[in-house]
């Protein structure tokens, strides 16, 4: 299992498109990918799970990448972060 | 349902237009999260009224607090996105105002949330409006109705498994 946090910089936040964008990121990897918050925890490959978390500027994303690919998930995926959130 | 409805089409959950306007393919929506189906398959409208409505009977499932999208599961199970025109997200709420909150339960052409769509056009944005499967996947029959106007709780979708 491997877990990284991000703090999100974008003004608006976790909103549709970067749901959606993210999602599609998590599904290229086979490893199960979990985002949380403080609030909630959501499954990073379901669209409306990403969206409820409704996560802001400034707040703090868990992610969790378990499974045969999770190295390369964690890093793809904090890449994603980092240029789109 | 049964053989004669699925003789005649009718069989299938039903999506309705969530506004009046002309309903065209997803893929003429500009923004590729949408036009590219990134979100899921659906049908955008071109509003032309700001009423924006239910397209089932089901349960909100997140009202962005801007107010310029909402996702709804369906009783029947489908996952909905309704995103009020492209890049409204910037205007933090403003010119939007919400009628229903997460978790309420909402039936068919029950009022969600309404937009001034000349004031959000005036700031030069697209008012077009996609209405999107999420779990579209899911779905071996997706039919839409499209290139035709409408009105809010006309059929828009037909999907079945």
């Amino acid at each position: 299992m491997k877990t990284f946090t991000y703090v999100i910089t974008d003004p608006l936040g976790l909103h549709a498109r970067p749901a959606g964008l993210l999602v599609k990121a998590a599904a290229g990897y086979s490893s199960a990918v979990t985002v949380a918050t403080d609030a909630g925890k959501a499954d990073a490959k379901r669209i409306m799970a990403v969206m409820r978390l409704a996560a802001k500027q400034g707040m703090t994303l868990t992610v969790t990448c378990d499974g045969a690919d999770e190295e390369a998930a964690a890093a793809g995926l904090l890449e994603f972060m980092k240029n789109n959130l | 349902m049964g053989f004669f409805s699925s003789l005649f089409g009718k069989s299938g959950d039903v999506i309705c237009a969530p506004v009046a306007g002309k309903a065209v393919p997803i893929s003429q929506v500009s923004d590729p999260t949408f036009g590219e189906e990134i979100l899921g398959k659906g049908v955008a409208i071109i509003p032309s009224d700001g009423k924006i409505v239910a397209p089932c009977d089901a349960t909100v499932d997140m009202m962005f607090d801007t107010g310029h999208a909402v996702s709804l599961v369906a009783d029947f199970g489908a996952e909905i996105l309704v995103h009020i025109g492209l890049d409204t997200v910037n205007l933090k709420g403003e010119h939007f105002t919400v009628h229903a909150k997460s978790g309420e339960k909402v039936t068919r052409g029950q009022l969600l949330m309404e937009v001034d769509l000349e004031a959000v056009k005036a700031k030069g944005y697209d008012v077009i409006t996609p209405v999107v499967i999420c779990n579209s996947g899911e779905y071996s029959t997706f039919k839409t109705q499209v290139d035709k106007t409408v009105a809010a709780g006309d059929e828009i979708i037909r999907l079945a498994k």
